[in-house]
């Protein structure tokens, strides 16, 4: 086995099966679970209110993902470093591009939990409705690379910020911002600075790639503008985090 | 004929709609704001219907579609014609306009000029979202003309489809997040 798939396998199971990340999947089920709560009862929904819930899952799962992700991101970095054990990984005769490989294998991991956790939520919602499989196919496609690339950008800072705490501060700060159209409608982005964000922001793409699918019924296929933002997004924070594994030392 | 579709909404047209068979009494009693257009008298016929392979018993999903077909019955060409999409609910209690914008892309056309004897014809599809009673009209407008030219109405029913089923949602809601629980507690009581 690969030095990358063994640390790959550990962070997995460590994230996944430890008592946090099981914590951290019971609360996703539970927001998921509200979600889907609120529409039971409701005798006048049109197909698009139904739509809409499956639109804000996605968002939403995407968003939770992105947290975790960046989270686990930079502990793997930082926190082998307030534990002790960072310097010994780095005198391993291990190449660094495998460590940082290795090292995403925990957010992967998880975001591959959290689509699955997801899935019987959008059947139970969206079966019924509109585009629930090419809404999940958009999902796949526009979320991952946003939140692996937030999982780089956590191994970026937690490599260059000697301090955890404010590297996770930084982190936090970014994803807030990034996920903000979560919050602030359509409407709300149509001045040049929205515009202007909207193109390069990540998150954006791929609710824009969401809401084109899902509500719109537009092909997941034509949403190739929408997923290179989001793949421009995974290189950059790939580059990144590849710089800052390179550099660190201690 | 080929005729320009415009994707813009056509909901202006709908409180004209409503209003035509109510008396204006603000003409009467006060100076009009906005000179009324003296035009060309409408020379347009408007014929609107379903087309046969319309699903019989419609369901919310369903897709519907019309024709229409717009004739110069004058003697000079039509300049400046626009068409458009219109689109009530007339469930009792819930009459309203429907915005069109989730309904159909294909809202409303123009034509440059229509020739005497000329004819557009239009194909309207739409999507059911809602349920209810609806009916649809096609409007017509040139760019002289004193009034519109309306079809006549084309009535139909969309059934309701349930969108979210509770015997799904609620066995998923408690029972996924149950489980995580359980799971992590039956670990920690081996632990």
């Amino acid at each position: 086995m690969s030095p990358a798939l063994r640390i790959a396998r550990k962070e997995a199971g460590e994230l996944v099966l430890g008592l946090r990340g099981q914590l951290w999947l019971a609360v996703t089920t539970a927001v998921l679970s509200g979600f889907s709560l609120l529409l039971v009862g409701s005798k006048e929904l049109s197909l698009l209110d139904n739509a809409q819930v499956v639109y804000d899952m996605a968002g939403l799962v995407t968003a939770l993902g992105a947290l975790l992700a960046v989270i686990a991101g930079i502990d793997a970095i930082g926190g082998e470093r307030e534990r002790g054990s960072l310097l010994p990984l780095l005198l391993a005769p291990v190449p660094r591009g495998s460590i940082l490989a290795g090292k995403l294998g925990g957010p992967v991991a998880a975001w591959g939990v959290m689509l699955a956790l997801a899935a019987p939520y959008f059947w139970a919602v969206g079966s019924t409705g509109q585009n629930l499989v090419s809404g999940m196919v958009a999902l796949l496609a526009l979320g991952t690379p946003v939140v692996l690339g937030f999982g780089f950008l956590g191994v970026a800072l937690g490599a260059w910020m000697q301090s955890g705490r404010t590297a996770l501060s930084v982190a936090l700060t970014g994803l807030v911002l990034s996920a903000s159209p979560l919050l602030l409608g359509p409407s709300l982005r149509q001045s040049a600075i929205g515009r202007m964000f909207d193109a390069v922001n990540p998150f954006s793409a791929a609710l824009n790639g969401f809401d084109a699918v899902i509500i719109d019924s537009q092909g997941a296929t034509t949403q190739a503008g929408h997923a290179a933002v989001a793949v421009a997004w995974l290189a950059l924070t790939a580059w990144a985090a590849a710089a800052a594994m390179r550099r660190v030392s201690r | 004929m080929k005729a320009r579709m415009i994707l813009a909404t056509a909901s202006l047209a709908v409180p004209l709609l409503i209003g035509a068979g109510r008396p204006s009494y603000a003409a009467s009693t006060a100076a009009p704001a906005v000179q009324a257009v003296v035009g060309e008298a409408a020379s347009l016929t408007v014929e609107f219907a379903p087309v046969a392979t319309n699903p019989a018993a419609p369901r919310m999903g369903d897709r519907l579609a019309f024709t229409s077909s717009i004739r110069n019955t004058g003697a000079t060409p039509v300049e400046g014609l626009i068409a458009w999409l219109s689109l009530v609910q007339v469930d009792r209690g819930h009459e309203q306009p429907v915005d069109l914008e989730d309904w159909s892309a294909h809202k409303a056309i123009a034509v440059a000029s229509l020739a005497p004897g000329a004819a557009v014809t239009t194909n309207w599809p739409m999507r059911l979202i809602q349920s209810g009673q609806y009916r649809v009209v096609v409007s017509a407008v040139s760019r002289a003309g004193a009034a519109l030219t309306p079809s006549t109405f084309v009535d139909f029913t969309v059934a309701p489809k349930p969108v979210v089923e509770s015997g799904r949602v609620l066995p998923v809601a408690l029972g996924v997040p149950a489980l995580l629980v359980g799971g992590l507690l039956l670990r920690r009581r081996r632990v």
